[in-house]
């Protein structure tokens, strides 16, 4: 029975990540700037990469199957959902930060920009 | 734009059509389902305890390769790698850097945080390659590469002052690869010395027994396998890789300028 949730839960989560890859790579192709852009990827990485390996753990956790090897399989996704969930922000946010820092990408169309308005990047 | 959607459409359909011909086997005609007659001679002589005169002692086929059957291959390709970071430290030669404290260089803190959270993850997965490269997949140099995205990490996030703040010079880096160059010599010759101590003949990079020369290296240590000399090569290639690359990356971040200006005052002597 629980083994039977597990499996739909991460089923759910897979459909999850495909619909954000989906509109990742729909943002990356219709952003109008830089950050936006980054942004779309962002949500291409956490939603399309982080949601799908939490699903295929917990799959791994309910298929019966697969013996003693599916502890391995969904220990293996969990620590890489991890280094994904720490690493995809940090580098997003390096990147944005040294593209506003360098003047290299233009915040054009603008709404609101905190980092200028704070006098530049500290 | 078209031209684009054509060639990705194209793309895919291939992708397709190879993976459906990878698994049916159809279309280029019956594959091949038998084990080839070499692969039974290495799965016949990679692990075999009761051929002990025709073996390597190690289950993991592509580093008994590497390190037993075509040893001396190995041993000159690496000499090939290292000869190439002896010459990049040889045109970096005499360059003096001035000692700066790291504090404001580098990235912001938020990537410096994820930065440390990485390094142990970064070191335990290193370690764990080197030492079951007798046993999975992987072996001294993966794993050195493994461990020298440290040093990268720590130039592109905290600046490279903070690797001269930590004592990792270009001399440490460059005895500690020395040391284990030494472990490698040192583990060619290791049978050779038990053969002329115990009158018996032996090869240079032998591992285990073979008819003529009966001198093998401890194939366990209690019951775990180590297989003899390919422990020792991944121990010592580890360092030997880590180090390398360390110096490689240590002298790459050098400011150009600096090296410009030392290059021209060499030109105005002569």
């Amino acid at each position: 029975m629980y083994d039977y949730l597990l499996v739909i839960i991460g089923s759910v989560l897979l459909v999850i990540g495909a619909v954000c890859d989906v509109l990742g790579a729909l943002g990356m192709n219709r952003f109008p700037n830089f950050f936006v852009r980054l942004h779309a990827a962002t949500v291409g990485v956490i939603g399309g990469a982080f949601y799908p390996l939490i699903g295929t753990a917990l799959i791994a956790f309910g298929s019966e199957f697969l013996g003693t090897y599916r502890w391995f399989m969904g220990g293996c996704s969990l620590v890489s959902a991890f280094l994904i969930l720490i690493l995809a922000p940090a580098g997003s946010h390096a990147l944005a930060r040294a593209a506003h820092k360098s003047k290299t990408a233009i915040v054009q169309p603008k709404v609101v920009d905190h980092l200028e308005e704070d006098g530049g990047v500290k | 734009m078209k031209k684009d959607m054509i060639v990705a459409v194209c793309l895919a359909i291939v992708i397709v059509i190879m993976s459906y011909i990878a698994t049916l086997g159809g279309g280029l005609g019956p594959l091949f389902n038998g084990v080839r007659p070499l692969t039974i001679i290495y799965l016949n002589t990679t692990l075999n305890i009761h051929n002990p005169n025709f073996t390597a002692m190690s289950p993991e086929a592509v580093t008994a390769i590497v390190w037993d059957y075509r040893g001396l291959d190995t041993l000159f390709e690496t000499a090939v790698f290292y000869l190439a970071i002896i010459g990049s430290v040889a045109i970096y030669r005499g360059i003096d850097e001035k000692l700066r404290i790291s504090e404001g260089f580098g990235l912001s803190k938020i990537v410096k945080v994820v930065t440390k959270l990485l390094i142990p993850m970064n070191i335990a997965i290193a370690t764990s390659i080197a030492l079951h490269g007798h046993l999975t997949p992987g072996g001294g140099f993966q794993a050195g590469a493994a461990m020298a995205v440290i040093p990268m990490l720590l130039i592109i996030a905290f600046s490279r002052y903070f690797l001269l703040d930590i004592r990792l010079s270009r001399g440490l880096a460059l005895a500690l690869r020395s040391v284990g160059l030494l472990g490698i010599a040192l583990t060619v010759f290791i049978p050779v010395v038990i053969g002329l101590v115990n009158g018996l003949n032996a090869y240079i990079m032998q591992n285990q027994a073979k008819v003529n020369a009966p001198v093998s290296l401890p194939a366990f240590v209690g019951s775990s396998l180590i297989s003899g000399s390919l422990i020792m090569y991944n121990v010592s290639e580890f360092l030997a890789v880590t180090f390398g690359f360390t110096l490689l990356f240590i002298l790459l971040s050098i400011e150009e300028g600096l090296v410009k200006e030392q290059m021209r005052g060499e030109g105005v002597e002569h």
